[in-house]
C-alpha cells in the first residue's frame, strides 16, 4: 500500500448541521482498524469521494470516542459536493490522521476556553470532548461560539447538552441580525462576547478557531484578558493535496502547514509571514 | 571508493549488455526536435556525451508528469481499490549530468521526510546513476555558485571522467560497485593506458563573472529570513508571466497535485500530477481565498524555498545549479543573476533598499 493510498470507509451516519452544513460519520470497513486507529485532537485527514478526488479536514470527534471518526464540511467544492450526494452506508476514503495536535498533556491542571465562530467549532468540538470525556484533569471550561445567524450554529444538539452542564460555561452568539424572535442567548460579534465573558488568564489556555476575521479581532481581545500569545492556540487551513510534506502547496514561510502544523500558537503564528 | 577505467568500446558493449539483459538505458540523446533530452538509448551511438545540457532533467523519470497513484472500481456500491506496484524494472542513466545527478539526492531528502514515497525511492532504487564531469558549460550553468561542480559526485553511483580513450570510472557507491562487478569484462584496472585527456571544465570555466561562485548561501538565508517584505520581489514579478517552465524544467521542483481522473462511470485513476508555487491557483482556498494571490508572493515564495525555506529544513539548497530556468524563461528571468543581486544586499554594509537595474 503506498502512502497515498486511502483506508475505506463506510458512512454510519448523516447529520446536517445547518442548510450548508452535514456532519459524516464514519466507520472503517477493515474491522482490525476500526479497533485500532487512533489519532490526537487537532489531527486532520484527507476524504475522498472516488472520481471527484480528496478534500482537508480535521477530524471533528474526539480521540476519546473510539471506533468511528466524524468531518463536518459545507458543500463548496468538488470533493465536498460529491461527499454530500453520499447516503448512510456508501463508501468513501480517509487518509490520515495527519499534523500535530492540540498540547493537551501541557494544558493539563489548567483552565480552557475555547473560542469559535461557525464551522470552525468543528475542530474545537474535537478537543472540547477529548477534554470534557477527561473532565477531571481540567479546571474551568469556558466555551464562546457564535454564528452568523440561529440557523448557521453546528453541533446544536451538542451546544444543548454543554448549555445543561453545570461543569460548563457556554455562551453562545449570532450576529446582530442574525437572532429569532425565541433566541434567548447573546447577540453580537465573537470578540466583544469573550470580551463580555472575560475568561481568567490565570493558568489557562484558549483555543480558537474560525473565520480569519474573527480570529483578527479575538486575539487583541485574549491579549487584553492577560492570555499570553504561546498559550493561545489556532488551526491554520492551507489548501493541502498530500498532507504529509511533499507536496509543498501548504508551505508557509518556514513551516509546512501539514507537518509541522496544523495547530499553532499565537506567538508561533506572528512569526510567520501572513500567507495564510 | 576507488577507480576504474572503460574504453569507450566496452562502454558500447556494456550499454549493449544491458539493454540486451532487459535493462533500461537513458542517455542523453537528439530528441526527434533536435534537442537533447534524456532518451532511453540501445547503443552508444545514439548517446549524446559531453554535448549540449538535455533540455528536461532527470526529474521526470523519479518523479513522472502525471502518474498513477490507486485506481478505482465500484462493484455493486462497494468501493474496490487496487494499489500501483512500488517495484519497477532496472535503469542504468548514462552520462548523467553531474547537477541532475545531484538534485535527485537533494529531492530525496523530501521524499523521505518521516513518510517514505515508495513511488520516488522505488525508482531511485531501480536505477544505478552514472554521470559524466562536466567538460564545458553554457551561458546559463552556475553550478560552482551553489557549492557544486562539473565533476561532483553528489547523487551518482559511479562518475565518468573523459579519457583519451575512454573514461576514467570512479565508483562512489555500492550501486556503482554493483554494476561494475556484474560487468568485469567492460571495466579495467585504474590508470592502464587511460590518461585523463580532457579534464573536467574547471569550475572558473563554469561561471559566469557576474555571479559569485561559490554564493555566499548562509549570508543570503538570512537576508531573506528578514526580507520577506522588500521592493526586489515586485521588482522581480514585473518580468514573470507565472508560467511555471521555470519549475517543469527545474530537477529539484517537485510539488505536485493529487486529482482523481473517472474512466467512466465505476472506475477510474487517481493520479499525481507536477504542480507549480508559480501558477495563481496553487494556493487557493475552497472559499476563495488566496493566500499567495500575486505573482510577487509567488516568485518571492520560489527563491525563499529554495534558498532559505529548505535549507532550513534539511539543511542543503533546492537548487544545483543547472540553469534550466534560465535557459527556457521566456521573459528572460534569470535565477543567478538574481541570486547575484540577493547577494549584494545580503553582503552590503548598510543593506541597500532600491534594486539595482
Amino acid at each position: 500500500m503506498n502512502l497515498y493510498q486511502p483506508h475505506l470507509v463506510r458512512i454510519s451516519d448523516i447529520v446536517d448541521e445547518t442548510p450548508d452544513t452535514r456532519t459524516l460519520r464514519l466507520a472503517f470497513k477493515d474491522d482490525t482498524l476500526a479497533s485500532t486507529f487512533d489519532f490526537k485532537a487537532g489531527q486532520f485527514g484527507e476524504y475522498s469521494v472516488f472520481g471527484w478526488g480528496e478534500s482537508t479536514f480535521c477530524i471533528a470527534s474526539s480521540p476519546t470516542r473510539k471506533g468511528t471518526i466524524e468531518c463536518t464540511f459545507k458543500a463548496v467544492g468538488k470533493a465536498t459536493k460529491a461527499m454530500r450526494e453520499l447516503g448512510v452506508g456508501d463508501e468513501m476514503g480517509f487518509r490520515g490522521p495527519y499534523g500535530n495536535c492540540f498540547p493537551l498533556d501541557r494544558m493539563e491542571g489548567a483552565s480552557l476556553v475555547f473560542i469559535a465562530g461557525g464551522i470552525g467549532l468543528a475542530p474545537v468540538r474535537c478537543v472540547i470532548w477529548n477534554a470534557l470525556d477527561l473532565r477531571e484533569h481540567f479546571k474551568d471550561v469556558t466555551i464562546v461560539y457564535g454564528a452568523r445567524t440561529v440557523s448557521d450554529l453546528v453541533y446544536k444538539r451538542e451546544l444543548a447538552d454543554w448549555q445543561e452542564r453545570g461543569d460548563v460555561k457556554l455562551w453562545q452568539t449570532v450576529d446582530p441580525g442574525g437572532e429569532t424572535a425565541e433566541w434567548a442567548h447573546e447577540v453580537g460579534f465573537v470578540p466583544p462576547i469573550v470580551e463580555k465573558a472575560a475568561p481568567s488568564a490565570e493558568n489557562a489556555y484558549a483555543i480558537v478557531c474560525g473565520p480569519p476575521v474573527m480570529i483578527k479581532f479575538t486575539l487583541p481581545v485574549l491579549a487584553k484578558l492577560g492570555f499570553a500569545d504561546d498559550h493561545v492556540y489556532t488551526t491554520l487551513e492551507n489548501r493541502m493535496k498530500c498532507g504529509i510534506g511533499k507536496c509543498g502547496r501548504c508551505n508557509v514561510g518556514p513551516v509546512y502547514v501539514c507537518k509541522d502544523g496544523p495547530v499553532f500558537n499565537a506567538a508561533e503564528l506572528a512569526r510567520l509571514p501572513q500567507e495564510f | 571508493m576507488r577507480t576504474t577505467s572503460i574504453p569507450h568500446e566496452q562502454l558500447a558493449a556494456l550499454v549493449v549488455d544491458l539493454v540486451g539483459a532487459g535493462t533500461t538505458v537513458l542517455a542523453p540523446a537528439r530528441a526527434e526536435r533536435g534537442h537533447v533530452d534524456y532518451r532511453p538509448i540501445s547503443s552508444l551511438a545514439e548517446a549524446v556525451l559531453g554535448g549540449g545540457m538535455p533540455r528536461r532533467s532527470l526529474k521526470e523519470f523519479f518523479l513522472p508528469p502525471t502518474e498513477p497513484l490507486l485506481t478505482w472500481r465500484y462493484v455493486q456500491g462497494a468501493v474496490e481499490l487496487h494499489d500501483v506496484p512500488t517495484t519497477f524494472a532496472s535503469c542504468v542513466v548514462l552520462g548523467a549530468r553531474p547537477c541532475d545527478a545531484a538534485a535527485l539526492d537533494v529531492v530525496d531528502r523530501v521524499m523521505d521526510w518521516d513518510y517514505h514515497d515508495e513511488l520516488w525511492f522505488g525508482r531511485r532504487a531501480a536505477t544505478t546513476i552514472v554521470s559524466l564531469a562536466c567538460s564545458a558549460a553554457d551561458a546559463s550553468c552556475f553550478c560552482p555558485a551553489v557549492g557544486l561542480a562539473p565533476d561532483s559526485t553528489k547523487g551518482a553511483d559511479i562518475l565518468l571522467r573523459p579519457g583519451s580513450d575512454g573514461f576514467l570510472a570512479e565508483v562512489v557507491s555500492e550501486k556503482g560497485e554493483a554494476l561494475v562487478a556484474a560487468h568485469p569484462d567492460r571495466f579495467r584496472p585504474a590508470p592502464e593506458p587511460l590518461i585523463p585527456a580532457a579534464a573536467a571544465a574547471d569550475a572558473q570555466s563554469c561561471q559566469r563573472p557576474t555571479v559569485p561562485a561559490p554564493l555566499p548561501l548562509p549570508a543570503i538565508r538570512s537576508w531573506l529570513e528578514s526580507n520577506f517584505e522588500h521592493p526586489v520581489w515586485e521588482q522581480l514579478a514585473l518580468r514573470c508571466h507565472g508560467c511555471g517552465a521555470c519549475a517543469a524544467v527545474c530537477p529539484t521542483c517537485h510539488c505536485f497535485d493529487i486529482v482523481d481522473e473517472p474512466e467512466g462511470v465505476t472506475h477510474g485513476t487517481r493520479r499525481r500530477n507536477w504542480d507549480t508555487c508559480q501558477t495563481g491557483r496553487f494556493t487557493v482556498h475552497a472559499s476563495g481565498h488566496n493566500p499567495r494571490a500575486s505573482q510577487t508572493a509567488r516568485i518571492r515564495q520560489r527563491v525563499m524555498h529554495k534558498f532559505t525555506i529548505y535549507p532550513a529544513k534539511f539543511g542543503e539548497t533546492l537548487c544545483s545549479g543547472c540553469g534550466r530556468c534560465a535557459r527556457e524563461c521566456p521573459a528572460g528571468m534569470d535565477l543567478p543573476e538574481i541570486l547575484a543581486l540577493l547577494t549584494a544586499f545580503a553582503t552590503a554594509p548598510t543593506q541597500p533598499k532600491e534594486v539595482v537595474a
